[in-house]
C-alpha cells in the first residue's frame, strides 16, 4: 500500500526505475524477433539440432544415446536401453522441463526412477510414443532423445537435494546479462521451472556468488524444503560455466538468448539454449536488466 | 554498417505505411462527408424490425397450396436476410407486377404442419407536402386507368356514394388538397373504427356508418376515383413487438408524380409511420389456401436497434462515389448481418491486441475472443459466454478421461472434438425444449469456433496444468466481453458500416502498437518491487 502511494507521489522516480525494467514487449521487438532470425529459431527449439551445431564448435553436452523418431524403432526398446544403466528420456522439442524421464537404474525386469517411481518397458514405450506423436512439443510429431544423466556436482546437489539444478545465463552479443540458478522443489515436482514452482537464486555474474533467492513471488533465503541458507554461497567452476555460455552464443547465430547450464563433478554441460527466456529473472535478481543490455549493445556499436 | 542503412529503409517504410494509413481513411471519409454530403444522421442506430409469418395447416391426405404476399424493398422499406423454413412445402416466389408473390404447395399432407417465413425490415416515416393550388388533372397516361375505374368492392359510381361524396367535397372544382383533405377528415371523424377483420366494401362502410381499416380504405379510393385522383389499395402490417394475427390496410392517392399514403383509421394523412410494413398493392387477400386444411396464421414481430448503411446506399447514386461497396454484396446475397459481423472483426481483433500487449492479460489465441464475442451475437453475451465454459469444461472433463485409458494423441483429440460437437448439439436440442431460443442459436459457426478452443485448451492443459487452463480461461473470458462490448456497440457498427475506410486506421494503431515497447499493466504489477521501491 505504501508503495503503491510512493507510484502517485514520486512518478518521476516511478518512471527512472521503471526504465531499468525489460518488458516483454520491448524483449520481443528489440531483442527476441530483431536480434534473432526467425529461421535460426530451431537451434534453440530442438535440442537434437543445437547439439549439432553446439557439439562441433566444442560445446560440453550430454551425451546422445539414441534418438527415435519412428514408431517401429520401438520394438527392441528393452534390448537397446538395457545397455545403459541410468539415462534421461527427453522430448527433442519440449519447454518448461516436460515429459523428461529421469531413470537412475534397473528394478527387476524394471526402470527405477530418480523419484522413486517405477517404469514398466511399456511405460516408457507408451512414453516415447506420446513424445514422437508430439504430446510434448507444439508442433505435430517430435523425436524422442535418449541422453546421458548428469549427476551434479556435490555443492549443487547440498543445494537442490530435489533434482537437477541448472544455471541459467542471458546471453547478449555474446555477453553474459544476468543469470540465475533454478532449483526443482516439492512444489514443482522436481522441475527446474521457475512458473511450476521452482526457487529462483541469483548470481553475481562477476564473482559467482549467490545474492537473492525467490520462491513463488517471494523473497526467500533458505530452501523451502531443505531449509539450506541459499545466499552467499560461491558457484562451483564459475569461470568455466561463463566461457561455456560464451563459447555456445558464439557458436550459434542467435545473439539474444538464455543458455541453461548444469554443473557435474567435473565441470560444466550445456542442457539447451533458449530463444525466448523469460522475464522473471530480473525478480529473482531483484534487478532490472535493460541498464546492462544497453550498457552491452552501445558498447557493440561504437565497435 | 549494413545493418544501420537497413533499419533506416525499414523505418521509413514503416513510417510511410502508417502515414498512409492515417492519411487514407481520413481523407476518404472526409470526402465522403464534405463533398458527397454524406448525412451524418446516417450514424444513429435506426429500428429494425424481425418479421415472422407463420401459417399451419392440418392435413388429411390432400394436396395443399398456401399463398400470400412478402415485402419488396423500395425507396421506404428494405428487407433482408429473408429465410423460409416450409418444412413439407415447396415454396415458390415471384414477382407479379408490384406484388411479390409466395406460394407453398405440398402433395399428400398428413397431420399438422406448417410454413415459417422470416425477413427483416428497415423503414422510413414518410411526410408529403401537397401544393395548395394543385387542381385535379383532367386526364392521366394510360398505365394509370387501372387506378381510375370501379371494382366489385369499390363502386365508385353508385349514386349513395356520389351524393355521399357530394355533400362532402362540395366545390365544383376542388383542389387536390382540398378534396383529400375532406375525404381524409369525413372518414377520420364521421366513420367510426370497428375492430373487425371481415371483408366491408365501400358502399357497405358508408351505410353502416362504421367500418374497420379495409372498408374505409375502399370507399376513400371509390370516392377518390370518382373525382378522377387515381388511388390503390395497400395491404400492410403494422409492426409493434408481438404476435398478432391483423393485417392492415390504407390508401395511396397518385399526386403530382408520387403515389401520397393516408390511413383513416389511425389518421395518417399524406403521411406513412415508419412501422408500416407495405405487403402488396390492389384489393387483394392477403392469405389464400386449400379449403378445409384448418388453416391458421400469425405474425411475430420483434424490434431491435441497428446501424443503417442505407445512408451509404443512398449516397451509390453520385457519380463521384467509388466508395460504395455495398452494392456488390446484396447483388450476391450476403446478409448485412454476416457484413456486419466481418466488419467488426478486426476491432475485436484490436481490443484483444490491447488487452494482451497493453493491460497483459493471456488469452486463448489473438482472435479466438473476437471470433467467440461474435458468435456470441446470435446468442446473447451472456450464453455465449457459457457456451465458451461448458466448451472447456466438457473438453478438460474428456481430455482426463482419456487420459487415464492411456490413448494416444490424435485419436484423442478426434474424441474430444466429437464430444464437443454431440454436447453443442444437445445444447441447441434442449435449447428448443425448453423453449430459450437463444441456446438454439449455437449453430454451425460456434461450433467451428469452440471445436478450435477445445484443442487449445486441450493441449495446454497438458502442457501448462489445469491452475494455467483455469486463469486463462477467466482472463480470455474478460476479453471476449470487453469484444462483445465493442463489436455489438450500434455506435461503431454505424461507424464502420458508414466509414468502412476506418478499418485503415485500425490497422494504424495496430501499426502503433506494434512498435510500442512500454511496460503492461501486469508486469508493472509482476515487477512491482522493482519499479516501486524507491531504494532502486
Amino acid at each position: 500500500m505504501r508503495s503503491l502511494l510512493r507510484f502517485f507521489t514520486d512518478l518521476e522516480g516511478t518512471r527512472e526505475r521503471a526504465a531499468k525494467v525489460l518488458s516483454m514487449n520491448r524483449r520481443n521487438l528489440h531483442f527476441v524477433y530483431t536480434r534473432n532470425d526467425r529461421k535460426d529459431f530451431p537451434i534453440a527449439d530442438d535440442k537434437l539440432l543445437a547439439k549439432e551445431v553446439l557439439v562441433p564448435a566444442g560445446v560440453r553436452m550430454p551425451e546422445t544415446y539414441r534418438v527415435y523418431s519412428y514408431f517401429y524403432e520401438l520394438n527392441d526398446l528393452e534390448k537397446d536401453l538395457g545397455a545403459y544403466h541410468d539415462f534421461v528420456i527427453k522430448p527433442a522439442q519440449g519447454s518448461g522441463g516436460n515429459g523428461i524421464i529421469v531413470i537412475v537404474g534397473r528394478k527387476g525386469p524394471d526402470w527405477l526412477g530418480i523419484s522413486g517411481k517405477v517404469y514398466t518397458a511399456f511405460d516408457l514405450q507408451k512414453h516415447i510414443t506420446d513424445i514422437i506423436y508430439g504430446v510434448y512439443s507444439h508442433d505435430l510429431g517430435d523425436k524422442a532423445v535418449i541422453e546421458s544423466r548428469i549427476v551434479q556436482h556435490p555443492v549443487m546437489a547440498e543445494l537442490s537435494p530435489l533434482g537437477l539444478a541448472d544455471v541459467r545465463v542471458i546471453m547478449c552479443d555474446d555477453e553474459p546479462v544476468m543469470s540465475m540458478t533454478r532449483i526443482p522443489t516439492r512444489q514443482s515436482e522436481g522441475k527446474a521451472n521457475l512458473h511450476q514452482g521452482a526457487l529462483g537464486v541469483a548470481i553475481d555474474i562477476a564473482t559467482g556468488m549467490t545474492t537473492n533467492g525467490r520462491f513463488l513471488g517471494q523473497p526467500i533465503d533458505k530452501h523451502p524444503d531443505s531449509g539450506i541458507p541459499l545466499v552467499g554461497r560461491t558457484m562451483p567452476y564459475w569461470p568455466e560455466i561463463i566461457a561455456l555460455a560464451r563459447k555456445a552464443a558464439r557458436a550459434v547465430p542467435l545473439k539474444y538468448l538464455g543458455v541453461d547450464i548444469s554443473i557435474a563433478p567435473d565441470g560444466p554441460l550445456l542442457l539447451e539454449i533458449n530463444v525466448r527466456p523469460g522475464l522473471e529473472i530480473q525478480n529473482v535478481n531483484d534487478r532490472g536488466m535493460l541498464p546492462k543490455l544497453q550498457e552491452i549493445t552501445q558498447h557493440g556499436a561504437a565497435r | 554498417m549494413a545493418d544501420t542503412k537497413n533499419d533506416n529503409k525499414r523505418r521509413s517504410a514503416y513510417l510511410l505505411v502508417l502515414g498512409i494509413m492515417v492519411l487514407l481513411p481520413m481523407s476518404v471519409a472526409g470526402y465522403k462527408l464534405y463533398v458527397l454530403d454524406y448525412p451524418l444522421a446516417g450514424l444513429i442506430p435506426a429500428p429494425s424490425y424481425n418479421v415472422e409469418v407463420s401459417m399451419q395447416v392440418d392435413g388429411h391426405g390432400e394436396d395443399i397450396n398456401l399463398h400470400t404476399y412478402l415485402p419488396r424493398s423500395d425507396s421506404r422499406q428494405t428487407v433482408d436476410n429473408e429465410q423460409n423454413n416450409s418444412g413439407v412445402f415447396t415454396a415458390e416466389i415471384k414477382t407479379e407486377q408490384l406484388n411479390r408473390e409466395a406460394s407453398w404447395t405440398a402433395e399428400n399432407v398428413r397431420g399438422p404442419q406448417s410454413v415459417l417465413y422470416a425477413y427483416s425490415v428497415r423503414a422510413r416515416h414518410v411526410r408529403f407536402n401537397i401544393p395548395e393550388d394543385l387542381a385535379i388533372p383532367e386526364s392521366y397516361p394510360a398505365a394509370l386507368a387501372g387506378y381510375l375505374i370501379a371494382e366489385p368492392g369499390i363502386q365508385k359510381d353508385d349514386p349513395e356514394i356520389n351524393a355521399a361524396l357530394r355533400s362532402i367535397v362540395t366545390a365544383e372544382k376542388p383542389t387536390i388538397l382540398e378534396a383529400v383533405t375532406r375525404i381524409h377528415r369525413h372518414l377520420q371523424d364521421n366513420i367510426a373504427n370497428r375492430n373487425f377483420s371481415g371483408y366491408t366494401d365501400a358502399l357497405t362502410a358508408l351505410k353502416l356508418g362504421e367500418a374497420s381499416c379495409n372498408g374505409k380504405s375502399r370507399l376513400f379510393v371509390a370516392m377518390a376515383r370518382k373525382l378522377n385522383l387515381p388511388a390503390r389499395l395497400v395491404g400492410g402490417l403494422v409492426m409493434q413487438a408481438g404476435s398478432k394475427r391483423t393485417s392492415h390496410q390504407w390508401v395511396e392517392v397518385y399526386i403530382n408524380g408520387h403515389w401520397v399514403p393516408f390511413d383513416t383509421i389511425n389518421d395518417h394523412f399524406a403521411e406513412i409511420p415508419a412501422n408500416f410494413l407495405t405487403l402488396y398493392y390492389g384489393d387483394q387477400v392477403l392469405f389464400k389456401h386449400t379449403a378445409n386444411v384448418n388453416f391458421q396464421y400469425f405474425f411475430k414481430v420483434s424490434k431491435q436497434l441497428v446501424a443503417q448503411p442505407d445512408t451509404q446506399s443512398a449516397l451509390s447514386q453520385s457519380m463521384l462515389n467509388v466508395t460504395n461497396f455495398y452494392a456488390f454484396f446484396e447483388r450476391v446475397g450476403i446478409s448485412q448481418n454476416l457484413l456486419t459481423i466481418l466488419l467488426m472483426l478486426p476491432l475485436g481483433a484490436l481490443v484483444t491486441v490491447v488487452f494482451r500487449n497493453v493491460i497483459g492479460l493471456e488469452t486463448f489465441g489473438t482472435f479466438l475472443p473476437a471470433l467467440i464475442a461474435s458468435a456470441a451475437r446470435d446468442t446473447g453475451l451472456l450464453w455465449g459466454m457459457v457456451g465458451f465454459l461448458s466448451i472447456i469444461l466438457v473438453s478438460a472433463v474428456v481430455r482426463r478421461a482419456l487420459d487415464w485409458m492411456q490413448l494416444l494423441h490424435s485419436p484423442k483429440m478426434a474424441i474430444m472434438l466429437t464430444t464437443v460437437v454431440i454436447v453443442m448439439m444437445a445444447i441447441t436440442v434442449g435449447g428448443v425444449h425448453m423453449g430459450l431460443f437463444e441456446l438454439a442459436h449455437m449453430t454451425l459457426f460456434p461450433i467451428a469456433i469452440l471445436a478450435i478452443t477445445a484443442e487449445r485448451v486441450a493441449l495446454m492443459e497438458s502442457e501448462q496444468g489445469g491452475m494455467k487452463v483455469a486463469k486463462i480461461t477467466f482472463m480470455t473470458l474478460i476479453v471476449i466481453a470487453a469484444c462483445y462490448a465493442v463489436m455489438e456497440s450500434l455506435f461503431m457498427q454505424s461507424l464502420i458500416l458508414a466509414f468502412p475506410e476506418l478499418l485503415l486506421a485500425v490497422v494504424a494503431i495496430n501499426l502503433w502498437l506494434g512498435k510500442w515497447i512500454g511496460i503492461r499493466v501486469m508486469e508493472f504489477l509482476r515487477f512491482r518491487r522493482l519499479i516501486l521501491d524507491a531504494a532502486k
